[in-house]
């Protein structure tokens, strides 16, 4: 008799070594979104007018608070796709992607630390190549497409 | 808190030290004279009352933020944060 059926008379319990909540539903899009909103809030800091000093302050205020709160969505976006919908094939694959993913994040931290149009633009740009290997993985053909904003960048779509 | 319990694992988390359907010994007794530390893995309830196993990674004023070895697939402190001693029933002391 093996030592470890002894341990067969305790009563056999659940644990559970939990992934993450296998929604199975994951989307580049809002990291897009966002990082357009981050690129008009740049511009807008830019545009402030310096004519009622409360009134730019206040502007400065609401607008800074926007990007901060846009910067976190693409933070926690590209990290969900990394960390949760990304497997190790994935990577293996694109061996690119991981590098993608550290600089965009680096430059998303910039983007909200600084007025920095070209690094606001430079995050965009990341996102929309992490959101063309999303696609890819996903078997559909992604397409780059001239977005509707105000910004006037590209965002990527499929067909 | 269990003296020595079994459990099964479900998930995927903990791989691949600890593969889903595996059986697991959990003990409170290592924690009588120990406090856990960082690389333990523990079992610990959730906020619904659930068993979850989970590895420490730190340690900050008292309380422990868990995390599976499979980090590329799991649900942990990078999600609900960190978690007080007193959810922690066990450490995982031998795979059946």
């Amino acid at each position: 008799m093996k030592i470890k059926s002894l341990f067969n008379i305790l009563p056999l319990k659940i644990a559970y070594a939990h992934c993450d909540i296998p929604c199975g539903i994951y989307d580049p899009h809002q990291a897009q979104l966002a990082a357009h909103t981050v690129i008009r809030m740049t511009q807008l800091l830019m545009e402030i007018k310096r004519e009622g000093e409360t009134k730019a302050e206040h502007d400065v205020a609401r607008i800074t608070y926007v990007k901060e709160e846009h910067s976190s969505i693409i933070e926690g976006e590209l990290e969900t796709l990394r960390n949760d919908y990304f497997k190790e094939e994935h990577y293996k694959e694109y061996s690119n992607l991981n590098d993608l993913f550290v600089k965009t994040l680096k430059t998303v931290s910039k983007a909200r630390q600084n007025i920095d149009i070209v690094v606001a633009q430079e995050t965009l740009s990341g996102i929309l190549e992490i959101a063309e290997i999303f696609y890819k993985t996903k078997g559909v053909i992604p397409v780059r497409v001239k977005s509707i904003y105000p910004t006037g960048g590209e965002i990527v779509v499929y067909k | 808190m269990p003296l020595l319990a079994r459990f099964k694992i479900l998930g995927h988390s903990m791989e691949p030290q600890i593969k889903t359907g595996e059986t697991v010994l959990v003990s409170s007794i290592p924690y009588w004279f120990k406090i856990p530390k960082i690389h333990d893995i523990v079992a610990f309830k959730d906020d619904t009352n659930k068993i979850l196993i989970k590895r420490i990674i730190r340690i900050q004023n008292g309380k422990y933020f868990v995390q599976g070895d499979n980090k590329n697939d799991s649900l942990d402190s990078r999600k609900f944060g960190y978690i007080p001693k007193d959810k922690i029933i066990g450490e995982v002391i031998y795979k059946l």
